[in-house]
């Protein structure tokens, strides 16, 4: 099975690249991450922009109830890029600030800005772009949310499209 | 510090409390000579049961009216707003189906058929994105698809608007909800979107079941389990999974995904919309509520039977680069392919849908044609 799974996602990449090749100029097709909302910079960043900023990494037990080596960037560092109000700005009415995480199927998670800043948590919130050395398969990649800390994986969530930021009002 | 700033406005609103009543006294007594003519429209308290949630928005320039809906309510059934005059958003949407067709696709004014098969309208107000494509957000801007779709009803908003004003009893309705700007484009949308809000489907044996009012048969139990439960071969849990797309106490979870349904796709679905490959044939998960009333079923109507909708789930999901990852690898067998269901479990798991059937949606005479039941009278 894991066979089949590699193979499929190997032919995938493959497919990726050729589509890519064949519809050249058809941009939108290559993956994109949206950071939007209460911003000072939105911003639309792609797999190499991520992979030009600083890469660490998380060994953590997923799903599968086996261990994983998830590599990519601190989602505190493309919060920053985006100029959110965090570190020494994350305080009075910030603190009601939240990031809205969607993925590409319409799910949506929510992390208080205090739950990714690491002046307040030691769990380093990642977004994954690889998994084990490979980048993540189609229906998990190609970004995907880490937060070390959460006994349920519930909010690790795949297939990330867009992260928007936003005051909870009532 | 909030505190103070309460605390300030309190003392603003003690200073000004005699002009306020000044005001008021004065807006009153306009008010009055106004409604001679015209009552301001009354609020249309929207019922739900709690676990449904609040997770809606509607538009700040369309509150939800009792005269609004009502309105809404008689251009749903009305003919003149199609090319013809012969097609009506009944004529898709039968409230005895749950406000489906029956029909695998739908035929428009000219004789054309709708590429996609028509869809339930129940619970709209929680939906965010419409279509089986999710391509509109909003119920008013979604109507002026069916409206102005040549393969629809295939008529302008304007000439819409012109017909209406032709008519006797138009002109004061619009007046009513809307005030001065009576008959617009704009307000048939909204008064349709107003009627769709109200919609809402919450008196199912299921939703008594959730209120402890109701006792499921041994087979619903059996079918709300395996329904619920993802499949554990090695731990003896025998499940379909379903509940993880579908679920919640609406039956609707609105979701994206690539069902299995074929390895090619001659409709790209979400695709068209997000203009990303990983999206093609991807389509919105649709709620199962009243779902023995909607046969056929699929974005295409391809299955004429609910059964055949258990078998596909079972034995005949697609491989294809975008099918869900949570079809794949899924089976009531160790290792297995498929998931695998007992023909029983798909009885079990259709009987827990008979429990989804809301009698008192698809008759409630709120819903029903109100041009027919003034005919009647
Ligand atoms: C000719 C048949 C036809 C008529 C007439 C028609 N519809 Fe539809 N309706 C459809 C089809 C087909 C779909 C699905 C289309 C798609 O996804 O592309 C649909 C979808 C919808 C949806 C989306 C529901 C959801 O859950 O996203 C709404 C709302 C709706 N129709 C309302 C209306 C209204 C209001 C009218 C009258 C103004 C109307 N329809 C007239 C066939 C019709
Ligand atoms: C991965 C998410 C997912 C899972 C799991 C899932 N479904 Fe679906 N279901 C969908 C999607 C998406 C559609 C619409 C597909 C289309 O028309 O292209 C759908 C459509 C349906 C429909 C047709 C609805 C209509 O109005 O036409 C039925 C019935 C249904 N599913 C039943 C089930 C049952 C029973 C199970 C469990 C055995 C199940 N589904 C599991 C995603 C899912």
């Amino acid at each position: 099975m894991q066979g089949i799974k590699k193979f499929s996602s190997k032919f995938f990449v493959c497919a990726a690249l050729l589509s890519a090749l064949v519809t050249h100029g058809y941009a939108q097709s290559t993956a994109t991450l949206i950071v939007s909302g209460e911003v000072a910079t939105p911003l639309e960043l792609k797999a190499q922009d991520l992979a030009s900023m600083k890469q660490i990494s998380h060994k953590v037990k997923d799903r599968d109830g086996k261990e994983h080596e998830f590599k990519g960037v601190a989602l505190i560092e493309i919060l920053e890029k985006a100029g959110v109000t965090t570190g020494a700005k994350l305080r009075g009415e910030n603190l009601a600030k939240y990031a809205l995480i969607t993925a590409a199927d319409g799910y949506e998670v929510l992390y208080a800005l205090a739950e990714i800043d690491p002046e307040f948590t030691d769990q380093m919130i990642l977004l994954a772009t690889e998994k084990d050395g490979q980048p993540l398969p189609s229906g998990e990649g190609p970004f995907r949310i880490i937060k070390p800390g959460d006994k349920k994986p519930a909010r690790w969530i795949r297939e990330v499209r867009s992260i928007k930021i936003a005051f909870a009002k009532n | 510090m909030s505190g103070r700033r309460k605390i300030v406005a309190g003392r603003k609103l003690g200073d000004s409390r005699s002009i306020v009543t000044i005001l008021a006294t004065t807006f009153c007594a306009f008010a009055g000579m106004v409604s001679v003519t015209r009552q301001a429209p009354v609020p249309y308290a929207l019922k739900y049961p709690a676990n449904f949630g609040s997770r809606f928005t509607i538009p700040t320039d369309n509150p939800t009216t009792l005269e609004g809906v009502y309105l809404g309510r008689m251009l749903f059934y009305e003919k003149r707003l199609s090319a013809n005059g012969k097609l009506s958003c009944e004529s898709c949407h039968e409230q005895n189906r749950a406000f489906t067709d029956g029909r695998p696709v739908s035929m428009g004014v000219d004789g054309s058929f709708t590429p996609r098969s028509s869809m339930s309208l129940a619970n709209l107000l929680w939906v965010r994105n419409f279509f089986w494509d999710g391509r509109s957000q909003s119920l008013e801007a979604q109507a002026a698809f069916p409206l102005t779709d040549p393969h629809e009803m295939g008529q302008t908003l304007a000439e819409s608007v012109i017909k209406l004003q032709k008519t006797a009893p138009y002109p004061v309705i619009f007046q009513s909800a809307f005030g001065e700007t009576g008959i617009t484009e704009q307000n048939i949308l909204k008064a349709l979107a107003q009627f769709e809000r109200t919609l809402i489907s919450a008196d199912a044996p299921y939703d008594r079941y959730l209120a402890g009012r109701y006792q499921p048969t041994e087979a619903e139990l059996r079918g709300m389990q395996l329904f619920e439960n993802g499949p554990d071969p090695k731990r003896g849990i025998r499940g379909a999974n379903c509940g993880h797309c579908h679920g919640g106490p609406k039956m609707f979870k609105e979701l994206f995904h690539n069902n299995g349904l074929d390895r090619a796709f001659a409709d790209p679905g979400r695709e068209k919309v997000t203009a990303q490959s990983m999206d093609k044939g991807r389509f919105r998960v649709p709620t199962l509520r009243n779902i023995l009333l909607t046969a056929p079923y699929m974005h295409d109507g391809r299955f004429k039977t609910i059964e055949a909708v258990l078998d596909h789930y079972s034995e005949h999901i697609q491989q294809s680069e975008t099918l869900s990852s949570f079809l794949q690898d899924v089976s009531n067998e160790e290792g297995g392919k498929n998931l695998s269901l007992a023909p029983q479990e798909k009885k079990d798991i259709i009987a827990f849908f008979g429990m989804l059937t809301d009698s008192t949606f698809v008759t409630n005479p709120a819903f029903s044609n109100p041009h027919s039941i003034s005919k009647n009278r």
